[in-house]
């Protein structure tokens, strides 16, 4: 079980300035195995969360290929895409990620809720309790803080057990005692239940919860 | 869809009552213009068809004092009470003429208003053997004929069966009660010739005068039907000649008035309905553009967690669809509660006859204005949906930040 | 405690609309000679009946302990209005008649809706008490 991304690259087109267009992430090829928890450093604008959307299924490369298993991610039309990522692809974006609307609780089982599956109510209420915002299940979002929004969409993503887990930024609102409550709780996952996690970061605390360290620069990896 | 993405749905209007009730506030002032307009436009067109019916004769002959055709007229229209008087000969006379076919007679007398109802209420006498136009109708609620001092009262007059009712100190009592028909006739009480020379007589004694120079029978109105094939106007024209101080007048130039108002009516209702629904269509439209917009970063999380553009579109449609849905009940509710309890406040205004569709019609039309408006708040979320589904969740997420 | 006054203070409204109405714009008929029709004693009846659910109205206002009480007894105070006109006395003889065709809907249509406020407000009220 892996993700492989094949020489994929995407280039944007500039409006202004004088080449047509640039690369916020210049071809490259990279693996992430199961069982492993791969780390990506750099600096801000460096391409990090470009290559984090690409290889989570959310944003179509201009070159290569992504691969999930034996699946060409995007050949898949945007239904099978979507599913596959409800499936087995679990994200923590950057910001917030919350639906206002629905409760702490409701928004960690809303990907298994849009497709029916059983609700994963069991595994929420453990990672809930690992992340310690067991409390807050029934709260909404707009009574929450920073850290405790980010810790729910980590929890949101670990809950479906996604088979890759794609992390942006995971504690960059969080205090250290948190942000090593989650690092190794993404160690865990990996190593115990043998899935992929990637994490995209500039703090140094992760690289030593990390199997894999890149670093990227440019639009590469160096 | 499943009903998981319904009760999505559901959550996201019940937790944003303020933006759901906007929704539907939009689309219940539509359904209300639509359901109103269509209810009224068509009371009055069964009004006219109902009037039509009921006058059912070519020609009416009246004594040329009463010819002032506004008064006649408006005993037809609005049920104003009138009484004039001719000498009963006329009807022989009629019959006489070429190209009739059948004429009847009827007798008119406005009781006091102290008799019986407060208020002056219009007397008909009708000899139901030849009469061919209220006859029919008063069949329709009476298996036998009107007995001497039985009467049948129309619709608005508020007398039960078996009730008596006094007319000039005369004992009548009620026999039937008749169908609506919209028109004039639902406020007037109706008898054989035998009660109304009574009632006549009666009116005598107390000082109401319908004598007339000659002859001791009186009526008051000839209806004539005119013989297949025969043009109206010459007969109208041989009546005019032949019988002296009596006026002919055609039906149709009284059934044409009503429907050229009509057609104003029916014009204007029709122009204010479309106003209306241009209006709230494009302030849906901006609505719903600016809401998913708000909205863009919730969007954007469902792509996340694995909604397609096809779920974030049928969600979108679907909650408009709601939204649409309770409008259009709030709207028809509220037109119900002005159109049906103040029926009668309408039909005066309008001065027109004005039947209410019945209860079936009613619900027909009612569920067709909520369809619409189900329809209407769903096309305006289109255009937004549309857009929902054209952009990349990566691109969203990004430009989110 | 807000959310058990708001039907209250609509009834109060309605009251009053009902008072004033029942003396102008939606009074029983009159005669052109000033003579009362046979519906004066229902519009009297329900100038009356309204002043009652003003009263009520105002008293729970004021008299919080008193509140789930007298929300309930504003109940049979309005189904009496709706029976007045036209059930229980009697209105003119012709639906085109000003009582009939504007007093009596009005009338019902007002006294519905301080019936169903009150209602609101004696279940609110209960449930705070439970």
């Amino acid at each position: 079980m892996a993700v492989k991304a094949e020489s994929i690259a995407k280039r944007y087109f500039r409006k202004t300035g004088g080449a047509n267009y640039f690369y916020a992430v210049k071809p490259l090829t990279l693996e992430i195995e199961a069982g492993e928890v791969a780390v990506l450093t750099g600096r801000s604008g460096s391409g990090k969360t470009t290559l984090l959307n690409i290889l989570s299924g959310l944003l179509a490369p201009t070159e290569g290929k992504v691969w999930i298993d034996s699946t060409d991610l995007y050949s898949l039309d945007d239904k099978s895409l979507s599913r596959l990522r409800g499936e087995r692809i679990g994200v923590v974006p950057q910001g917030r990620s919350a639906i206002d609307t629905l409760t702490v609780l409701e928004n960690i089982l809303l990907p298994a809720k849009l497709y029916g599956r059983p609700l994963p109510v069991e595994a929420a209420s453990r990672w809930m309790e690992r992340l310690d915002i067991a409390n807050l299940r029934d709260a909404r979002p707009a009574e929450l803080s920073g850290g405790e929004l980010r810790r729910m969409a980590i929890v949101r993503a670990l809950a479906q057990s996604p088979d890759f887990l794609f992390a942006d930024e995971p504690t960059g609102d969080l205090d250290d005692e948190n942000t090593n409550l989650v690092l190794s709780a993404f160690r865990d996952y990996a190593h115990e239940q043998k899935k992929a996690v990637f994490v995209v970061t500039h703090e140094n605390d992760a690289l030593q919860y990390a199997d894999h360290i890149y670093k990227m620069d440019g639009g590469q990896i160096m | 869809m499943t009903m998981k993405h319904f009760s999505l749905s559901l959550k996201n209007l019940l937790r944003k009552p303020g933006r759901t009730v906007t929704l539907a506030l939009l689309t219940a002032f539509l359904a209300l213009a639509v359901f109103g307009g269509s209810v009224v436009v068509l009371s009055l067109r069964s009004g006219l068809n109902s009037l039509e019916a009921r006058l059912g004769a070519d020609i009416i002959l009246v004594p040329s004092e009463a010819q002032s055709k506004v008064s006649f007229q408006n005993m037809f229209l609005q049920g104003t009470t009138g009484a004039f008087y001719m000498d009963a000969a006329v009807l022989d006379k009629a019959l006489e003429v070429e190209g009739v076919e059948k004429a009847a007679p009827q007798t008119f007398l406005a009781s006091l208003k102290a008799d019986c109802c407060s208020i002056k209420i219009q007397v008909i006498g009708i000899d139901p053997e030849k009469d061919f136009t209220v006859q029919p109708w008063i069949a329709r609620s009476l298996t036998r004929e009107l007995g001497d001092m039985d009467v049948a009262v129309g619709c608005k007059v508020e007398a039960g069966m078996g009730e008596i009712i006094r007319i000039y100190e005369q004992r009548c009592k009620v026999v039937a009660r008749l169908e609506a028909t919209g028109t004039g006739l639902d406020t007037a009480v109706y008898c054989n010739m035998n009660t109304m020379n009574a009632l006549l007589a009666a009116a005598e004694e107390k000082g109401v005068s319908h004598k007339i120079e000659s002859g001791d029978a009186v009526i008051s109105a000839v209806y004539v039907k005119v013989k297949d094939g025969c043009d109206i106007d010459a007969v109208n024209n041989r009546l005019n000649s032949h019988i002296r101080k009596v006026a002919a007048v055609r039906t149709r130039s009284m059934i044409t008035g009503v429907s050229d108002s009509l057609a104003g009516v029916s014009r204007t209702v029709t122009l204010l309905i479309a106003a209306v629904w241009a209006l709230a269509f494009i302030i849906l439209l901006l609505a719903f553009a600016l809401i998913i917009r708000e909205r863009a970063r919730e969007f954007d999380v469902l792509r996340l967690v694995g909604a397609s553009r096809g779920m974030l579109s049928r969600m979108v449609l679907l909650e408009s669809s709601l939204c649409g849905l309770l409008g259009g009940l709030i709207g028809v509710g509220l037109a119900a509660l002005l159109l049906f309890p103040f029926a009668q406040l309408i039909e005066s205004a309008l001065k027109l006859p004005y039947l209410m569709p019945d209860v079936g019609k009613a619900l027909l039309l009612a569920a067709g204005t909520i369809l619409l408006s189900v329809a209407v708040a769903a096309l305006s979320s289109v255009v937004a949906a549309y857009r929902l589904s054209r952009i990349d969740p990566g691109t969203a997420l990004r430009e989110g930040n | 405690m807000k959310k058990q006054i708001v039907p209250a203070i609509v009834v109060l409204i309605l009251s009053i609309v009902i008072i004033i109405g029942s003396q102008t714009f939606l009074s029983p008929c009159v005669h052109e000679d000033g003579s009362f029709g046979p519906c004066h004693g229902a519009g009297q009846m329900l100038l009356g009946l309204g002043c009652a659910l003003g009263v009520l109205a105002a008293l729970s206002l004021c008299v919080e302990r008193a509140r789930f009480g007298v929300y309930l007894s504003s109940l049979p105070v309005c189904v009496l209005g709706i029976l007045t006109p036209g059930m229980l006395l009697n209105l003119c003889r012709m639906s085109t008649m000003r009582c009939r065709m504007v007093m009596q809907p009005a009338m019902i249509m007002l006294f519905s809706a301080a019936l169903l406020c009150a209602l609101i407000g004696a279940i609110l009220t209960a449930r705070k008490k439970a």
